[in-house]
């Protein structure tokens, strides 16, 4: 299978503080990976990176073929790589159609198509009932929902997902992984930071975990859960041996 | 849908007809005046608003287009006898190209930080312009020759022809802004005003737009200037790059409306209309007293509209035209 996203040897400093040490891993193409590990442990920054909005100390990302490191964000995006944020980032005083016809205009610049690209994207996130609701106004699963629409309108071949499920109440997160479920069946390749672990077992076929900026551990879920360092990670030295991480 | 677009188009026509007809109505060379600075600082608002409205990026500093407008065409028109209307199109052009270095430096701030430094850009351009005598007269300014009624050279000795000459500013400026609105290029801006990194994240060049913009802005409002001065026949520093221009600019938009087509317009008829009665009311009394009160109607325009009062006509007129069930109207607003 081709690797849709390849990273090597990245690393980032903020002042003294290693956000990202030496991290590697990759991506296959049309498969889920989840990035996880506790707070601060660079899940967000690795993203940053990625997308171009932090330029590396060091290391290369390399996305279907192509070193991307260096390219603006716009750019990145244009290349394929859609993100969304992990506090969702609408444009507040748009309307939804609004919001996502402005992703829609980076593969065609004519309004009409825009338009039409949009309802589709719109319609396939399941927010048509509020297209022209301000997106101000949307619930948190809207916020969401919106910024995956509007991400999808760029039709990107690889999503970044920060946290979508961040907020959301049992039920709505069932949508939610159902949503991304359904992005994957679409042929997109997804990489996905995520603290809901019922979530990340649902959809992720590949796990990276990430402590310190470090990778720590990676595998299937079931070698992940199982993996002493990352029991430790999550839990503190005392768990290791007996636990079995359920929600985290 | 026909019918709101039917009856947009029929106000229009009133609109246009009104316009057209006032100058042969109204006779007073005072009331043509005040009709005249009220078309052309709408014209700049509407220019400014293009940048600072729909992409909020908040420049305090367009004096530095209008007086690059008005020098220009001045500077040709005495030292060259090249015609102000060729002038205007080569200032346009002159503030275009300072626009770019102008805002490669301001971009890289954002908020606050930007308005200041636009501010500083017509101020350092002032200043130059005051240092370098030899070229364009110092801090005297010069007198812009009269040669009676010459439209070729911009110059006419009734006030009408001004009047049509700015009304025709602002139509262009408005059909500019109509289409940028509606188009991919409108959105980019509304998002790089909302969200900057979310719009990059969609991948709009946020740079490369805000760059664009500007220049169009700057193009815009340099013509402003250049119709300014061959209307007083006067420049010098102070006139052409004086602060309150780039005030002004900014306040009809956000008085009026911020980020939208008519929002410069009705600002500058409220502000100006105000700013006039006002001093002729209270103008004769004690020195000041019309400045005070203006001041405070536009506290409390600000305090109580901070999103402009084009949102008070749309509600009104939606009130009495079309008078919808209140649910609607709060799910409209």
């Amino acid at each position: 299978m081709a690797e849709a996203l390849v990273v090597r040897n990245l690393s980032k400093r903020f002042g003294g503080l290693r956000a990202v040490q030496d991290l590697s891993f990759s991506v296959n193409e049309n498969e889920t990976v989840a990035l996880i590990g506790p707070n601060g442990a660079g899940k967000t920054t690795s993203f940053h990176l990625i997308t171009g909005f932090h330029r590396p100390d060091e290391g290369s990302v390399t996305a279907f073929g192509r070193e991307i490191v260096g390219l603006r964000p716009h750019d990145i995006c244009a290349y394929g790589l859609a993100r969304t944020f992990q506090v969702a980032r609408p444009f507040g005083g748009m309307t939804v159609l609004a919001n996502v016809m402005t992703g829609a205009f980076l593969r065609d610049k004519k309004p009409e198509v825009a338009r039409a690209k949009a309802h589709e994207a719109i319609e396939f996130v399941g927010l048509s009932a509020k297209e022209h609701s301000p997106a101000r106004d949307l619930t948190t699963i809207d916020q969401r929902r919106l910024e995956m629409a509007r991400a999808l309108a760029t039709e990107p071949r690889l999503l970044l997902l920060d946290e979508v499920m961040a907020g959301l109440n049992p039920a709505e997160i069932d949508q939610a992984i159902a949503l991304v479920e359904k992005l994957s069946k679409r042929g997109l390749t997804i990489i996905i930071v995520e603290h809901v672990m019922r979530a990340i077992m649902a959809v992720a076929r590949h796990i990276v975990v990430l402590d310190h900026g470090q990778k720590i551990a990676e595998g299937s879920p079931k070698e992940v859960v199982e993996n002493q360092d990352v029991v430790r990670a999550y839990l503190g030295s005392g768990y290791v041996h007996v636990a079995t991480p359920g929600e985290a | 849908m026909w019918g709101l677009r039917l009856s947009g188009v029929l106000w229009l026509s009133l609109l246009a007809v009104v316009l057209l007809v006032l100058p042969l109505v109204v006779t007073s060379r005072f009331a043509i005046d005040i009709f005249i600075r009220i078309l052309l600082f709408a014209f700049i608002g509407v220019a400014w608003n293009l940048m600072g409205g729909y992409a909020k990026q908040l420049s305090l500093g367009h004096a530095a287009y209008f007086g690059l407008g008005a020098y220009t065409s001045t500077i040709l028109q005495i030292k060259f006898g090249i015609s102000p209307w060729i002038g205007m199109i080569a200032g346009g052009v002159v503030a275009m190209l300072a626009s770019l270095p102008i805002g490669a430096l301001c971009f890289r701030l954002r908020g606050p930080y930007f308005a200041i430094a636009t501010i500083a850009t017509a101020q350092v351009l002032m200043l130059l312009f005051l240092k370098f005598r030899d070229f364009a007269w110092g801090a005297e300014g010069t007198t812009i020759p009269n040669l009676g009624s010459s439209p070729l050279m911009m110059q006419f000795e009734a006030k009408a022809p001004y009047y049509y000459i700015v009304l025709g500013m602002l139509v262009l400026g408005l059909a500019i802004t109509y289409r940028i609105e509606r188009s991919w290029m409108g959105f980019y801006l509304v998002a790089i005003g909302e969200d900057e990194d979310a719009a990059e994240a969609v991948g709009v060049n946020a740079p490369q737009v805000k760059r664009n913009i500007y220049m169009i802005s700057a193009f815009l409002t340099a013509l402003a200037g250049t119709f300014y001065v061959q209307y007083i026949y006067f420049i010098d520093p102070n006139t052409a790059f004086n602060f309150s221009i780039s005030v002004e600019a900014a306040l009809v938009s956000i008085v009026g409306g911020i980020g939208t087509l008519w929002g410069p317009v009705i600002g500058t008829v409220l502000l100006e209309t105000t700013s006039a009665l006002l001093q002729s009311w209270l103008g004769s009394g004690l020195g000041g007293v019309q400045l005070t009160v203006y001041s405070l109607i536009l506290i409390t325009v600000i305090l109580w509209r901070p999103t402009g009062l084009l949102g008070v006509f749309t509600d009104a007129y939606n009130w009495i035209v079309r008078a919808p069930p209140a649910g609607k109207a709060a799910l409209d607003g």
